[in-house]
């Protein structure tokens, strides 16, 4: 395996955990905007906060999930940590794709909502009843983004078969 | 050279994930069967089901009208 010098490595990590709890900012920043839109009586606060939500959505949240998947694919791939060595960091991994592709099925609907709310062509009802998905969605994301990050600070113990098989031959 | 020793297993905390991911996705399997047994954006939207229907008149069953 290739590993990275540890300057490289550094600035890698750097990159991993800001996007990465960046991530975990912008996705509380659109939890907030869909929960106002749900239960303000402003009507036109809760028309303005769909078209946010879809800025928020697509500019931060999607560009910095992406982001993190990236420089933790990288930053795993070019450490002794390895991709699938370490339960921790394969469960990273999985939750950091999970919640890439549950955001990537809400874009549509969050677009949708913000054209109707901006058109007028939804009524203020059913931009709340349809916006309780993204809020409840986002809720999840919010929890499953936190657990990357409490698995990347106590980094528990546990090789995966393929993690402990190299780890052997490496010893051998 | 010699044979590497039996791997151990999954460790404990792995193997509650698994349990805590089981239970959820059941759960979510429950809601949806619950919910109508649809799940997804695609609910949502022009063609998806019902929940357009009830679009605004002039809105034509949602917001199909609204999209470029």
């Amino acid at each position: 395996m290739m590993t990275m010098p540890p300057r490289l490595r550094k600035g890698a990590l750097t990159a991993h955990v800001a996007c990465s709890v960046g991530s975990l900012g912008a996705v509380a920043a659109f939890l907030v905007l869909a929960v106002t839109a749900m239960r303000t009586g402003d009507e036109g606060l809760a028309r303005a906060a769909y078209p946010a939500m879809d800025v928020i959505a697509r500019l931060v949240v999607l560009p910095l999930v992406l982001a993190s998947l990236v420089t933790g694919v990288v930053q795993a791939l070019g450490t002794p940590w390895g991709l699938f060595r370490h339960y921790w960091v394969l469960t990273k991994l999985l939750l950091t794709l999970l919640v890439a592709g549950v955001l990537l099925l809400q874009l549509e609907l969050v677009s949708h909502l913000a054209r109707g709310a901006a058109s007028g062509s939804l009524s203020l009802g059913e931009l709340r009843a349809l916006g309780t998905s993204p809020a409840l969605h986002a809720a999840g994301g919010l929890v499953v983004l936190l657990l990357p990050v409490v698995l990347s600070l106590y980094k528990p113990r546990g090789l995966t078969r393929h993690g402990w098989r190299k780890q052997h031959q490496q010893v051998a | 050279m010699a044979e590497p020793p039996p791997y151990p297993g999954r460790p404990r905390w792995v193997k509650a994930a698994l349990l805590v991911a089981a239970v959820v996705v059941v759960l979510l399997v429950l809601l949806m069967a619950l919910g109508g047994g649809r799940h997804g954006p695609g609910r949502h939207l022009p063609g998806g089901a019902s929940e357009l229907g009830a679009a605004a008149p002039g809105s034509a069953g949602g917001a199909a009208e609204s999209r470029p």
